[in-house]
């Protein structure tokens, strides 16, 4: 039986596979096209892609500051859920009702309401204002 | 499932901070109100929430003292924490009146309606106060984890603090310096962590110092842990400016707005110098016999060599080049910029020389430092010329006709910060180098006492400018600031420098607190008082195969 | 549950532990150590030569991230959790760091139209 170590290693020769077929298959596919493909350019042919609709204005427009500060905001929340996995996970061992557990419920409580005070302040501070 | 049964007391411990956190969320929230003179209130609310954590700070000490034991320095917190509550007042002062002035003129004239996006004040001084919050978390420290967040929560809203607390381009540039190099210090620190775990196995800072004895009594603390202990070393030379991570801090201060200025100059440097204090009590000073685990008896016989060696050539170099650089300023917030740097190096000799001696002499200093520099910021804030800061020795020539309280103010700052003798200054370095002399570091002192001689040619021209020198066409159009707190901060400080010394020997055994009780929790085997496995909230173990 | 675990512990019949809890062998911990201080290396190189901002920025991520790689591995080498706590916390402050950094960033970038650090030079003598 081979050591833990080997195991690890030759586990992953799929993915290594995988990134050779990969490889190997876009380099076909552009190499060939440009060998057969017939070749037609025009102005249409050009122009950004969008779904089909007509491009319009530069890509370099500005965003709303809005954006920027909705982006920040859902940073930060999102992240504060990273908390809540190891909590949930020791939470579940725990013996129903008893002081512990009353304990660990109580402590995410309160983290989970120092959030809401944030949520409060993004909130009176008009980040979810829209006009 | 450890520390389950502590968590009352320990959090008891933590009150100081609870107050200042409910004080932050309230300023925040009056700062976005309606009302001009509510949001008028916000730095009186501020102030009420530090007085009143200064007051439960002494309370928590004397009730929650047991539960401190487990702490590396358990009564530190009863000296540094009522420290920073009391110079934080005093911090709050010379930025009233100056954030939102431009704001707050536009809606009291009708030119612009309130926008709750646009006022700052109440984000300013909530930062402001979690920042203090965070410099008083650190010293009750009782693992890597608590260091490390503690430390952030004392950098983050000072990074803010400098982007907001003026709307110039000079201020962005500055937060943008601060805030990368403040990325970068904190990623070496972390690391240093990391191998600091990798060398002993665990993040408590009680169990580290005992992994430590237990390397030191065998072939030395290893090379994982020494280096370890350099990089956070390293890394937390950021936060009190010391060489080689003190270039930021004249740009720095000179682009944020001057009462910010006055809150780096302070704050971070105590919350750096705690840490520090911390990290290095974990491998010990001379003097201290500790005990490791397995009941081998370690006499110390200093720091690890390469750590001492490190911290040597840092303060040497800090003290050297902070008062050479300041000796070519024309900016005077650039000048005291450069005098912070060089005052982080002559408190380094209390870490060098450690506890107790060491220890309490350097959070004396602080405290001397705290008030001096704060009177030379706040009579600063309290001039303007056209709008402008005052930031030119031009600008203060010949002071004394127009503004004699505040130059005789930022005079005497400015002989206390050379350390001549009535001063509060003197008492600070007397007291260091007391220290440093009796532990034997003879050069170091000596170095020290040249460096202050040489620091004497800048500080005596911002005491002679004022006084002495004729007025200038620039002076002539300097004015107060529209508010008089700054100027009344000023004189308070600058009376605090010449009172305070009559108290000198009362608050030198009040610094004594600070290192009461280092290494006496130390673990023998088998001493059931002793902080193996009192404390961590997850100290669950996996099993070893 | 707990002290159901601890009685198990006592009586020595806690049953044997599957294999992704029990230790790593050396050689894993070594590269993952290596890789750790390559991040961080690569990290420290890249912030110091480099000059555009979000550039900069990320390479503070990478150092984080090599110190958070060293937190996990020698977690596992000593089979202790609590170095796998602080990895969370570091991603928490990371976030945290990402928030202001884009915030300055955004700030700056419509002032000077450019992101290269070299652009400001209003401080200094």
């Amino acid at each position: 039986m081979p050591s833990p170590a080997d195991i690890g290693v030759i586990s992953y020769a799929p993915i290594a596979l995988l990134f050779v077929m990969a490889a190997v298959f876009a380099a076909v596919n552009i190499v060939a096209s440009a060998l057969f493909g017939p070749r037609v350019e025009s102005v249409v042919k050009g122009t950004a892609y969008e779904s089909g609709m007509d491009p319009f204005g530069s890509a370099r427009k500005r965003f709303n500051v809005r954006f920027y500060v909705m982006a920040m905001t859902f940073l930060v929340f999102d992240v504060e859920i990273i908390f809540l996995y190891p909590w949930a996970v020791s939470f579940a061992q725990l013996e129903p009702r008893s002081d512990e557990s009353l304990m660990f419920l109580a402590r995410i409580g309160f983290f989970v309401g120092t959030s809401v005070i944030a949520y409060i302040y993004a909130w009176r501070k008009g980040v979810f204002r829209w006009d | 499932m450890m520390g389950m049964e502590s968590m009352g007391p320990r959090l008891g411990l933590l009150a100081p901070e609870m107050v200042l956190f409910a004080g932050a969320v309230l300023v925040s929230v009056i700062g976005l109100s309606r009302s001009a003179g509510m949001r008028r209130s916000v730095p009186l609310w501020c102030i009420v929430a530090l007085v009143a954590a200064a007051f439960v700070s002494v309370e928590t000490w004397t009730q929650e003292r047991a539960s401190a034991a487990q702490l590396l320095f358990p009564s530190m917190g009863s000296f540094v924490k009522p420290m920073l509550a009391l110079v934080g007042v005093l911090l709050v002062l010379p930025g009233i009146g100056a954030i939102d002035r431009g704001v707050e003129g536009a809606i009291a004239s009708g030119r612009q309606a309130f926008d709750a996006l646009r006022v700052m004040r109440g984000e300013h001084y909530a930062f402001a106060l979690f920042s203090i919050a965070g410099a008083m978390l650190l010293c009750g420290a009782s693992d890597l984890i608590w260091l490390f967040l503690a430390l952030e929560l004392v950098s983050l809203p000072t990074y803010i603090m400098v982007a907001l607390g003026r709307g110039s381009r000079k201020a962005q540039e500055a937060a943008v310096k601060y805030f990368f190099l403040g990325a970068l210090s904190t990623a070496l620190f972390l690391y240093g962590f990391a191998l600091i775990y990798g060398s002993t196995g665990t993040l408590q800072i009680a169990g580290i110092r005992d992994a430590f004895a237990a390397q030191a009594a065998g072939p030395g603390i290893d090379m994982t842990g020494l280096a370890g202990l350099c990089l956070a070393i390293l890394g937390l030379c950021f936060k009190i400016t010391a060489v080689p991570m003190h270039f930021y801090a004249p740009d720095v201060y000179e682009g944020a707005a001057v009462h910010v200025s006055a809150f780096l100059a302070f704050v971070p440097k105590v919350a750096g110098f705690v840490a520090l204090a911390v990290l290095l009590g974990t491998a010990g000073w001379t003097g201290h016999a500790l005990i490791a685990a397995d009941g081998v008896r370690v006499a110390y016989t200093g720091l690890p060599e390469p750590v001492a060696a490190v911290l040597w050539m840092s303060a040497v170099l800090t003290m050297t080049l902070g008062n050479v650089g300041a000796l070519m300023q024309r900016s005077i917030k650039r000048t005291l910029a450069y005098s912070s740097v060089s005052h982080s190096g002559y408190m380094m000799i209390g870490l060098i020389v450690g506890a107790p001696a060491g220890i309490n002499a350097l959070f004396f200093y602080l405290l001397c430092y705290g008030i001096m520099t704060t009177a030379s910021f706040a009579a600063l804030a309290a001039l303007e010329r056209s709008g402008e800061e005052v930031d030119s020795f031009d600008d203060i020539a010949g002071l004394r006709v127009r503004h004699p309280a505040v130059a005789w103010m930022l005079a005497i700052s400015a002989v206390s910060l050379v350390g001549i003798p009535p001063m509060v200054g003197f008492f600070g370095k007397l007291a260091l180098f007391m220290a440093a002399f009796e532990s034997g570091q003879v050069a170091l002192v000596a170095i020290a006492v040249v460096n202050s001689a040489v620091s004497a040619w800048y500080y005596l021209r911002l005491a002679i400018v004022p006084l002495v020198a004729p007025p200038s066409a620039r002076s002539a159009t300097v004015v107060s600031a529209p508010s008089r707190w700054p100027a009344i901060c000023a004189v308070v400080c600058g009376v605090g420098s010449v009172i305070v010394p009559l108290a000198a020997s009362r608050l030198l055994q009040a610094s004594e607190r600070a290192s009461e009780g280092y290494g006496a929790g130390s673990a023998v085997a088998g001493d059931e008082s002793g902080p193996k496995g009192s404390g961590g909230l997850y100290t669950s173990r996996l099993t070893r195969p | 549950m707990t002290q159901a675990l601890l009685a198990m512990a006592q009586d020595g019949t806690l049953p044997e532990l599957p294999e992704t809890l029990r230790a790593a062998p050396s050689g894993e911990i070594a590269a993952a150590l290596l890789i750790s201080a390559l991040l961080m290396a690569i990290g420290v190189v890249g912030f110091l030569s480099r000059r555009n901002m979000i550039i900069m920025f990320l390479c503070t991520e990478l150092m984080f991230q090599g110190a958070a790689l060293a937190m996990v591995a020698f977690s596992r080498h000593h089979m202790d959790v609590s170095g796998q706590v602080f990895v969370i916390f570091i991603l928490t402050v990371a976030a945290a760091e990402a928030a202001l950094a884009l915030g300055l960033v955004v700030l700056l970038h419509r002032r000077r139209e450019t992101l290269s650090a070299e652009a400001w030079g209003e401080l200094g003598e």
